[in-house]
């Protein structure tokens, strides 16, 4: 913990070394989360290098009144569901200009994602569960992987979220549901 | 079948029970560093180009120009404005205020 203020301390006087050390202890946790909310392993290094030249640029903004892994897990959160909204209206401006004879490449469907820290004999059904996670809505797919792919307590995502430990309840039982139903009407669709 | 579509719908939701994190592509922090890098010396040179002097001048020269044309303009349309009134003021003198049809049909005697 003391590290941790010293480390602080020093990245708000801009010391490479102090930056270096931040960046190669929290990366994996910023690159996890930002790889369970895009699925996409490009665009999941691209947010966590802009989640690091944000913390470098606004250290000071910084006031410690919250643990530096929650004020990270906000920022990575909060840039990856902005990158994928402006993916989705990307798409949609994609969309209309092939309606004009254009042709766009991000009309085309991204491959299955395959996380990979899943095991290769449950490749199969994270692939679709996932598929599923990509259509809940923001909040609850942000508690969902705070949950499962973070392995983060109610407590620790409703610092993130700032929300009450019951509302991350209610929050992550809805977002099951959801799944639910999701992955229900696929399996009836592959059925038929 | 029931049973074999719950149970499939169970395994996708237990499927990432225990999974591991992942890590970014090696030298992650050398490629932070040469995007920060690039993205630093993209601004340097947008302020060193207007901080040229040449360029400040110019930049002053314009808003000085675009402050004396909309002064200019203004003043002319004040001159129309005024040149409108008098004849507004003839016309009232006169009374020769131009009517609708709807107002000619309807003048009482």
């Amino acid at each position: 913990m003391n590290d941790e203020r010293e480390l602080i301390a020093l990245l708000k006087k801009k010391d490479r070394e102090a930056f270096k050390t931040i960046v190669e202890t929290w990366q994996d946790m910023v690159y996890n989360t930002a790889l369970g909310l895009l699925q996409n392993a490009e665009d999941a290094e691209d947010t966590a290098q802009e989640v690091f030249m944000q913390v470098y640029e606004s250290i000071d903004s910084f006031k410690e009144e919250s643990k530096f892994s929650t004020w990270l897990y906000r920022i990575t959160v909060s840039k990856s569901l902005d990158h994928i909204r402006k993916k989705k209206r990307k798409k949609r401006f994609a969309f209309i200009q092939s309606l004009y004879g254009k042709n766009d490449e991000l009309l085309i469907d991204p491959p299955d994602f395959f996380h990979p820290g899943v095991s290769l004999e449950n490749k199969e059904s994270a692939t679709i569960l996932f598929k599923a996670i990509e259509k809940l809505p923001g909040k609850q797919k942000t508690a969902f992987v705070l949950n499962k792919i973070e392995g983060l307590s109610y407590n620790e995502i409703g610092e993130i979220m700032k929300l009450s430990d019951s509302a991350v309840d209610a929050l992550l039982q809805r977002a099951k549901k959801n799944l639910q139903l999701i992955l229900k009407n696929y399996y009836k669709l592959m059925l038929k | 079948m029931p049973d074999n579509f719950n149970k499939n719908i169970e395994d996708a939701l237990n499927s990432i029970d225990g999974i591991k994190k992942a890590s970014p592509n090696p030298y992650f922090f050398t490629r932070l560093e040469a995007r920060m890098q690039k993205e630093k010396g993209i601004w340097e040179e947008i302020s060193s180009f207007v901080a040229r002097p040449l360029v400040a001048f110019a930049c002053i020269c314009l808003v000085i120009m675009v402050n004396a044309s909309v002064i200019i303009s203004s003043e002319k349309s004040n001159h129309d404005t005024s040149g409108q009134n008098n004849e507004l003021a003839t016309v009232d003198e006169y009374n020769q205020v131009s009517s609708t049809f709807y107002e000619f049909v309807n003048t009482k005697p």
